[in-house]
């Protein structure tokens, strides 16, 4: 393929996803302006690799990207923030158990979750272990099927599923409890 | 509530997964339904039904960062970047392979279009014959191929022709629009050791950019403009009230273009080119105002 094409095929599938890009590295990495430099760097990957790009959806082609730029970033600028998760298979384990053992606990009313404010939702979200805050936003900000999020995480689907039903569960405790 | 025969599961964590599933819209029709019902028979299998929804609602509804113009400058450069490599090997390529190939092409292109005339009158009186196999459609191709060329020859005339009043139009409306905007420079800096390795850094290029504070007109920063696709640098200087965009976008080689007024919808426009940038400066001052300006910037970024 010639690089012209190349360039073309980087318009077509990467440029319509930045926004997605944008926001994924924002949650990842904690800031803005963080975000913009690591989806630069996501981008300049995204160009070298363009014709490794085998169709499919481009949307979680560019956001695997990114996701990897995120912590290769994190783990040079803020290693101790990178450090502070503990292993993944504890958090999974962690998830699973939590669930069953309180089956009957009722969460907060709907309405009051309807009604939380930005600021109280975007801090509950920071605050979510790493592996639950990137399926969440993987799922409800950058819109991706289960499928798509166990490819890019490389967890089965039953994995995907039991963190993203932890992390709303997480955020909704977290937005009930708020006065 | 035990013993469904629905293919969900009867675990309480297992049913709660389901139901995310359903409102993320993973689960197939029948998966969906057995769902539905599971969760109009239980009031707290719904209570958490509304939960899972109020809280993807309050997420999805999240404000989201947008891609600001400088940013999409910054990746659309990289974009350029790889495709003018590819300009420069092209130059070189076609050439050599080009004088064989036009006769050809010609005498080809030729056939096709008579066989093309001869076919319509018939094709019109028997449309249904359905030999279209005997349709040349090598030749046909060819003349299509050729009529492209000329086409697209001709687009490229016009567009070069058309080009100053479009990249003067682009000049024009960046610098309106950053009147408007919140900042006006995306870097701010009176120093050039600042603005310029800034500009250097996100795309490659960087204008002279004397300061003229001395003569009053203060550099105030730069900014990152995107005309015709591209992104180019541009400085923001500040007279008194007025400030002044200058644009320079990089035409190593071209002529040397003396000051030209492109003045129009109450701003002032002077146009020119050094041989390595070819400049657009716009202000809202007075022409005589803008053009010691120009002529003062001329002799310093000499």
């Amino acid at each position: 393929m010639s690089e012209r094409a190349l360039a073309e095929r980087f318009n077509q599938v990467v440029v319509p996803h930045l926004a997605d890009a944008l926001a994924l590295a924002r949650w990842l990495t904690g800031n803005a302006a963080d975000a913009e430099d690591v989806v630069q760097d996501a981008c300049v990957k995204a160009h070298a690799g363009i014709s490794g790009y085998a169709g499919g959806n481009a949307r979680a082609w560019l956001l695997t990207i990114v996701r990897n730029t995120s912590y290769t970033w994190m783990a040079r600028n803020r290693p101790r923030a990178v450090m502070a998760v503990g292993d993944l298979g504890d958090l999974d384990d962690m998830a699973a158990a939590h669930g069953t053992s309180r089956p009957d606990e009722d969460g907060p009313e709907a309405g009051l979750i309807a009604r939380a404010d930005t600021a109280a939702l975007q801090a509950a979200i920071a605050a979510l272990p790493r592996p639950f805050r990137e399926t969440l936003v993987l799922r409800d900000i950058n819109g991706l099927g289960y499928r798509d999020i166990a490819a890019m995480l490389d967890v089965p689907m039953g994995t995907v599923m039991s963190r993203l039903a932890r992390a709303r569960g997480l955020l909704a405790s977290e937005l009930g409890r708020a006065p | 509530m035990t013993g469904h025969d629905d293919g969900l599961p009867n675990d309480p964590e297992g049913i709660r997964l389901m139901i995310h599933a359903l409102v993320d819209g993973e689960l197939d029709a029948a998966a969906a339904l057995a769902a539905e019902r599971r969760i109009a028979a239980d009031p707290r299998l719904a209570a958490e039904h509304a939960r899972i929804l109020a809280l993807r609602g309050a997420v999805g509804s999240l404000p989201r960062p947008d891609v600001s113009d400088a940013f999409l400058a910054r990746i659309a450069a990289i974009g350029v970047a790889g495709a003018e490599q590819q300009e420069h090997a092209e130059a070189t390529e076609p050439q050599m392979g080009a004088p064989s190939a036009p006769p050809g092409l010609i005498a080809d292109a030729g056939r096709g279009l008579r066989r093309t005339a001869e076919m319509r009158p018939w094709a019109r009186t028997s449309p249904r014959t359905g030999r279209f196999g005997s349709f040349d459609w090598r030749a046909m191709a060819a003349s299509i191929m050729i009529s492209a060329v000329l086409a697209s020859g001709a687009t490229q005339w016009v567009m070069f022709n058309g080009a100053e009043d479009g990249v003067a139009d682009a000049v024009a409306s960046g610098h309106r629009r950053s009147l408007l905007a919140a900042s006006a420079i995306d870097i701010a800096s009176s120093d050039r050791h600042t603005v310029k390795p800034w500009l250097d850094a996100r795309i490659g290029v960087s204008p002279p950019a004397p300061d003229l504070a001395q003569d009053g007109f203060a550099l105030v920063g730069g900014r990152v403009e995107v005309i015709s696709g591209r992104p180019v640098p541009a400085l923001v200087y500040r007279h008194r009230e007025h400030l002044i965009t200058l644009v320079a976008e990089p035409r190593q080689g071209a002529k040397i273009i003396q000051p030209d007024n492109l003045s129009s919808g109450g701003f002032s426009m002077v146009h020119w080119s050094d041989g390595a940038f070819s400049y657009w400066a716009i202000s809202d001052m007075e022409r005589p105002e803008l053009d010691d300006f120009v002529a003062r910037f001329r002799k310093a970024a000499v």
